[in-house]
This record gives structure tokens, sequence and C-alpha cells, in this order.
């Protein structure tokens, strides 16, 4: 690259009033010791290189910085310069075959003063370097939208990348906020083990020490006024180990500044995750911060390649879109189906109507075509049903998040504008895990029917729709409405809402079954009962340990009491280890081993640690290997 | 689609014979749920929506053959393949069906077809055939509605 840049430079020099190149070429001439390689011709009027490879590789270098006999020729056709041409076949070649004469009127050997009316060429002097140009224009286009893609690439690895980080992050904080709340849990609970055991030492020693002091009364006074922690009679002395345990465990101080900072991060995660931030996704979620692996970044549309804002339909198949169908695990989310109560109260089934009991279903139709929203609506009202319309799924996700119970059944088109249907329905799982959704599509495939069910359908209503069509739905997954369920019908319906068809629906009913990689079980059963253990047992013991000093240390239970809140509340709750309150003194020691080290310090730096360390070798490497790749083709 | 065609049988709708152009097992229940037969309050404006719809879209579509958008085309004959089949015009259907498939660069049978060329060709084709066939259709529908052409 080097020659063409200096010869710019010289080309630059040479629109100066005088020619750097020329008189360069001028003096270059001027040395006799080139004679055998470049030199004057006979009459002066031209010079000729007669050595070329010489030429190029010893004299070039020094008068003009480069080693490229073509940049060379090239500059001095900008200067208009000629080669002369000899007539090769009647072997009138004075110079010899291999030699190179070139011409310009004004450059004469005798006439050194006239080299400033030797001028770049002014007219269009780019479009003859540019047919010399090793890329024609076709080429470097190719060469620039191709490296263009290369850097599109990069991108979208590197987005990729980012969210990938982006969710390990996040599942790593969530991790770290319930692993403090379990240590927290664990340390109230030494505290009410060693309170326990404290107490009953008391107790043991208070009985043992009257006996004592009834026995040896002639001692002396001396014996009995130290304190009951201080007895120095081996003994009797009131289990040091407790004593210790209680004082690491209140030494051990969590770093509030650290915790808030990390329940501002995992709330911010869970804000930032949700669907969409300008719906009201936010009053969603009013209770994170449990050891929740939230729905996939990856897919949030916001940051993909997904058309949004496109205006004739969006199709979910498409190759462009299939994988970037948004939230492809919203069913992996408890603590939504636990804040997202759906529970639909059954009307009571005693009173007037033609199809349906005291209570109209309410229908959402989520269809862009209007004359298909008309009829459908018109079928729907015409069996008494209260319908509202979505013309994509961006406005049938406002709508669910609005008011989740607003509706009991939904009819969703799958290509939209916007959103197309299986996002929305995936979305809409989010809040409302139970209503029914029927996928309304001529694409009948198989394995569309399939993607439908695993992103939360429950149903396909086959396009064209007709009324018989959709009151055989309706009446399928609304049974609890009818006015006259057959009996038999309305429990196997029921079922079937819930448990059919496919995989998708009965996961989001089952909050309990949970993922399998839920290892910290939310709110389940035995959690609970476990906590009812320990409250009975802190009153009793708290109002019997009163004199000892450690009592003014009672920052845990205060502590505790603020978590047994949170707990009741139903924001990730805490299994304790089964038996954890009846294996005493080692559990407590091991509690006791873990909270220095799990403590918080580590878990202050963490975030901070991989953004810096984890993240950028990674970054690099992604960001350099691809380029390359793209480039070298 | 059983149950649409016992609706037909009903006889409850009188209705002239629009030969293949419309599924009159589907059109009827349309026209069913209009209050009264004399004035078709809801099935009236919804076909001469369609119609002013079907415009606008081979509107797009002649831009989208113009700039050789064939996902354009896909989603135009999808879109307006939807409300034709929900009315029944199963000749406007078929047509936006064939523009649907070239639009994904595959023939009708679901095999790939590589030559956008081609696909671009079928997709005028197409269309043509369409536009003549929406309006011969919507003369006849101006006149069952009793509507000035």
């Amino acid at each position: 690259m080097a020659p063409p840049e200096n010869d710019l430079v010289a080309a630059q020099a040479g629109n100066n009033s005088s020619s750097d190149f020329v008189r360069k070429l001028y003096k270059m001439l001027e040395d006799p010791s080139y004679n055998s390689v470049v030199r004057w011709s006979t009459d002066g009027d031209s010079f000729v290189v007669l050595e070329n490879e010489k030429f190029t590789k010893t004299i070039l270098p020094k008068h003009f910085k480069h080693s490229n006999f073509a940049s060379f020729v090239r500059q001095l056709n900008k200067y208009d310069f000629h080669k002369v041409r000899h007539n090769e076949e009647s072997g009138d070649t004075p110079y010899g075959r291999d030699a190179w004469e070139f011409r310009h009127p004004e450059f004469r050997a005798d006439r050194k003063d006239n080299l400033d009316s030797i001028r770049r060429k002014a007219p269009a002097p780019r479009k003859q370097a540019m047919s010399e140009e090793t890329f024609p224009t076709q080429q470097q286009i190719v060469v620039l939208s191709e490296s263009l893609t290369a850097t599109q690439h990069q991108i979208q690895a590197l987005q990729e990348q980012y969210f990938e980080l982006a969710q390990t992050n996040k599942v790593l904080v969530n991790e770290v906020v319930s692993l403090q709340k379990m240590v927290r849990a664990q340390s109230q609970v030494s505290n009410e083990l060693i309170t326990h055991l404290n107490n009953i030492e008391d107790k043991r020693r208070n009985s043992r020490h009257s006996a004592h002091s009834s026995h040896s009364s002639h001692s002396g006074p001396s014996f009995h006024t130290g304190t009951l922690g201080l007895l120095p009679d081996g003994a009797d002395e009131p289990a040091p180990e407790l004593r210790r345990a209680r004082e690491i465990l209140n030494g051990v101080s969590p770093d509030s500044q650290a915790d808030r900072e990390l329940e501002r991060l995992s709330v911010a995660y869970h804000q930032n995750g949700s669907p969409s931030e300008s719906a009201t996704s936010s009053v969603m979620f009013p209770q994170p911060g449990g050891p929740i692996i939230m729905h996939d970044p990856l897919n949030d549309p916001r940051h993909m390649v997904y058309p949004v804002g496109q205006t004739t339909g969006i199709d979910p198949f498409h190759s462009d879109h299939i994988n970037n169908i948004p939230y492809s695990r919203p069913l992996s989310n408890p603590s939504v189906l636990a804040d997202a109560p759906t529970q639909i109260t059954p009307p009571p089934k005693d009173q007037g109507g033609q199809l349906w009991g005291a209570k109209k279903p309410r229908i959402l139709l989520v269809e862009d075509d209007k004359t298909c929203a008309r009829i459908g609506s018109k079928f729907l009202t015409i069996i008494d049903c209260t319908v509202e319309t979505a013309r994509d799924g961006l406005e049938a996700v406002d709508k669910i998040n609005h008011d989740s119970e607003r509706f009991d059944l939904i009819f969703m088109d799958i290509i939209m504008p916007n959103m197309d249907g299986v996002s929305a329905t995936a979305m809409i799982r989010m809040v409302a895990p139970r209503i029914p959704i029927i996928a309304m599509t001529s694409n009948i495939r198989q394995e569309d029917i399939q993607t439908y069910f695993h992103f939360g359908m429950n149903d396909v209503l086959a396009k064209p729709f007709t009324r018989d069509g959709m009151v055989r739905i309706l009446k399928k997954h609304l049974s609890y409405l009818l006015k006259d369920p057959h009996p038999g019908l309305v429990s196997d319906e029921t079922g079937q809402n819930l448990g059919a068809p496919g995989p998708g629906p009965p996961a989001s009913t089952q909050p309990y079954g949970g993922p399998p990689g839920m290892t910290i079980a939310t709110m389940g059963g035995g959690g609970q009962v476990k906590f009812e253990q320990t409250p009975i047992q802190s009153p009793a013991t708290t109002s019997s340990w009163h004199s000892p000093g450690q009592m003014s240390h009672t920052s845990p239970n205060i502590d505790g009491g603020g978590y047994m809140g949170a707990v009741s509340n139903g924001s990730g709750g805490m299994v304790m280890t089964p038996g954890g309150t009846q294996r005493q003194p080692q559990y407590a020691n091991q509690v006791i081993n873990q909270v220095p080290q799990v403590g918080t310090p580590t878990i202050g730096r963490m975030p901070e640690g991989m953004g810096l360390g984890d993240d950028r070798p990674e970054k690099r490497q992604r960001l350099y290997g691809p380029g390359q790749g793209a480039f070298v083709q | 689609m059983a149950e649409t065609d016992d609706r037909y049988d009903e006889g409850s709708v009188t209705m002239p014979d629009f030969g293949d152009h419309v599924d009159n097992g589907i059109f009827s229940q349309i026209l069913e749920m209009d209050e009264s037969e004399t004035d078709r309050d809801f099935s009236g404006p919804l076909v001469i929506n369609f119609f002013d719809q079907a415009d606008e879209t081979f509107d797009k579509m002649d831009k989208a053959v113009a700039l050789k958008n064939l996902d354009e085309l896909s989603s135009l004959g999808h879109f307006l393949k939807g409300s034709s089949a929900t009315l029944g015009f199963n000749k406007i259907r078929d047509s936006c069906q064939v523009i649907q498939q070239y639009g994904h660069q595959l023939n009708i049978d679901g095999t790939t077809e590589p030559d956008g060329d081609i696909c671009l060709k079928k997709i005028i084709e197409a269309l043509k055939t369409v536009k003549v066939d929406t309006k011969t259709l919507e003369k006849s529908m101006k006149k069952f509605f009793g509507l000035p052409e």
C-alpha cells in the first residue's frame, strides 16, 4: 500500500506551483552513476529506463520512496509524460527491447529552468488512474457490500453475545439475591437455635447451680457474683461454642449498600426483560427478586431483526423471524404465574340466556384484516358474546397487560403487522397463563400447529372461519360459562382446557411442578411448613432469654422479621434444608462456616468483576473473528 | 364443511348464483348475519369494503411488482387471501394464494422455485387474473346488493 500513498503525496505536491515530482525526476537524471539504469536520451528530449528491475529496486526507493514501477509510470502519465513507442518489429529499439522511454515536450536535459511549466494534468486525472486501478468500481462495491454484511454479522454476533452475557448476569444476580436470602434465613435459624440452646443451657446450669450452691454455701458469695457466662468452673462452662457462634453471626452484618445495588439490579433486569416497556409491564412484576429465570432477552423484539413497524404483516414462520419469536420460555416464570391470578370464577349456572349462563363470554378478537375482524365480531356478537378487537399482536398484548382478566378467550390471527400472533401469545402467557388462546389461521400444517401450541396457544380455528367453528371452540373452551353444560362434559372439558393440548398451556397451570432447572423451588409446601415452625419457637425462646449481654445484638431478629414478611408476601420463598431446624449444633456451625465466605463482600463485587473480566475477551474474540474471515473473502 | 352446508340447505337466504367465484356456503353465512334481507346493513358494507381493500392491495402489489419485492408480494397475497376466503370469494382467494406462494419463491405444490424472475412472472399473471375476477365479482355483488356500479 505504500507506493500509492507516496504517489498521492507527490501528486498533491505537484499541485503546487513547483512540481516536486518533476524536480525529483530531473535530479535523479542528473546523477551520472545511474547511467546504465536510467539516463537522458541522446537528444536530451526524453529519458530512458534501461533496466527496469534495477531501477525499481534501487533508484525508485531512493528518489521516490517506493519501489513500484507501475506507480512511477502512473505518476509520469499524470504529468503528461508519454511513453515513446518504437517499432519493435523493425528492430528499431535504440535502448534495447526492455527499455522504457518517456517524453514530455517541456522536459529536457538542457531546460532545468522549464521544470515549473510541467504541471500535473488538470482534467480528470482520476479517470486515468481509475482505469489502471486494480479494483474496478464494480468490484469495489462488491467488496464494500461484503464488508458491510460482515459488519452486520459481527454486530448481530455481538448482540447475541451481549444478551447471552446479560442473561447470564441476570441469572447470577438472581442467584446471588436468592442465596443472600437463604443465608439470611439460615443465620436467622441459627440465631433461633443458639437462643434455644442457650436457654436450655441456662436452665440446666441454673438448676445445677442452685444445687451446687446449696451444697457448697460455705465456699462464699464470691462464687455467685460471677455472671452466668463467666463461671470459672470447667464443668459448668456455658457452652462457649454457642457464644462464639452468636458472636460470629452477629458480626456478619450484611453489606446493605451492596444489597441495595443487587436488589436494584435484579429489579432492573426484570423490568428490562419484560415484554414491552411502553406497555404496563412494570406493573406485571411487582415482586421481583425471586430466583427466577426470566424469558430470554435475545428474543426481545426491540433488539432483534424483528420487523417491528412493518405494515403488511409479519409471518412468524418466515425464515427471518422463526428464530426471533419472542419469549420462547414465557412459561418458566413461576413468579409471574403466582402474581397473575387469572382465576375465573364460574358464574352461577341457573340463570337465563340462550347459550350462556349469567355471565356472557368476553372475547378478544385479534385480527389485522378488517373484513375478517368484522365477520368474526359479527359471528360472536350474534351468539351473545362481548367482543373487542385488536388490530395486531401489539394491541392485543396491551389490552391484556391493561387488564389480564377482562377476557375469557382470545381468537388470535397469526400473521399480523407489528407483532405476529405467536409472539403476542407468548407475551400474553406471561400475565394470563390460563386464558384460552385460539389461533386463527390458514396455515394448518402440523409443524405450524405444534409451534402454536409450543408458544402457549390452546387450539386452532382454521381460516376461513365459520360461525359454527367458532361456536364449537367456545363451547369447548368456555364450557364453564355454558348455560346448560353437559355434566360429564364440564369436568372433562375443563380438564382439557388446562391439560390439553400439547406442551404449552399445561405447564403454565402447574407452577409448582416447575421447570427442572428451578433448584430453589418457590413457595414449596415444605418451605412454608418449616417457617411456621421457627416463629413458634422464637417467641417462647426469646421471651425467656432476657438478661445475657447478647441481647443487645438483636438485629438479626429484626432482619429475620422482615424476611418473614417477604416470605408471606410470596416472593421467592426459601426452602429450608429439610430437617434443618432439628439438626442443632452441627447445623449452626455449618452456617457459621459458610457465612463469612458466602457473605456480602464477594457478592458486592461480582457484577463489576463480570463486566470487566469475563466480558471482554469473549467480545474481542467475536469482534475480530468473523470480521477477519469476511474480509479475507 | 358440513356445518356450513346444512346452513345453506336451510335456504334462509335467497342468493343468486355467483358461479365458481363464490363459495355459497360461506357467503350465505355472512348474509345470515343481516337483520333483514331487504336491508343488508352488515353484509353490504362488508362486501363493498372488501372491494376497496382489494383495490388498495392491488395498487400495493403493482408497486411491489415494479420493485420486484417478492416478500412484500407474498404478504400482500396472504393478506387479501384471508379476507377473500372469509367471504367465500374463492377465485380471488386462489389467485392470492398463487401470489403468496410465488412471493415465497414456492411453486403451488410447495417445491422451491429458485428463479426469482419466474416467480415474478407467475405473480404478474396471477395479479392480472385476480384483478379481472375481482372486477367481475364486484359488478355482480353490487347488483346483488342493489348498489350503483
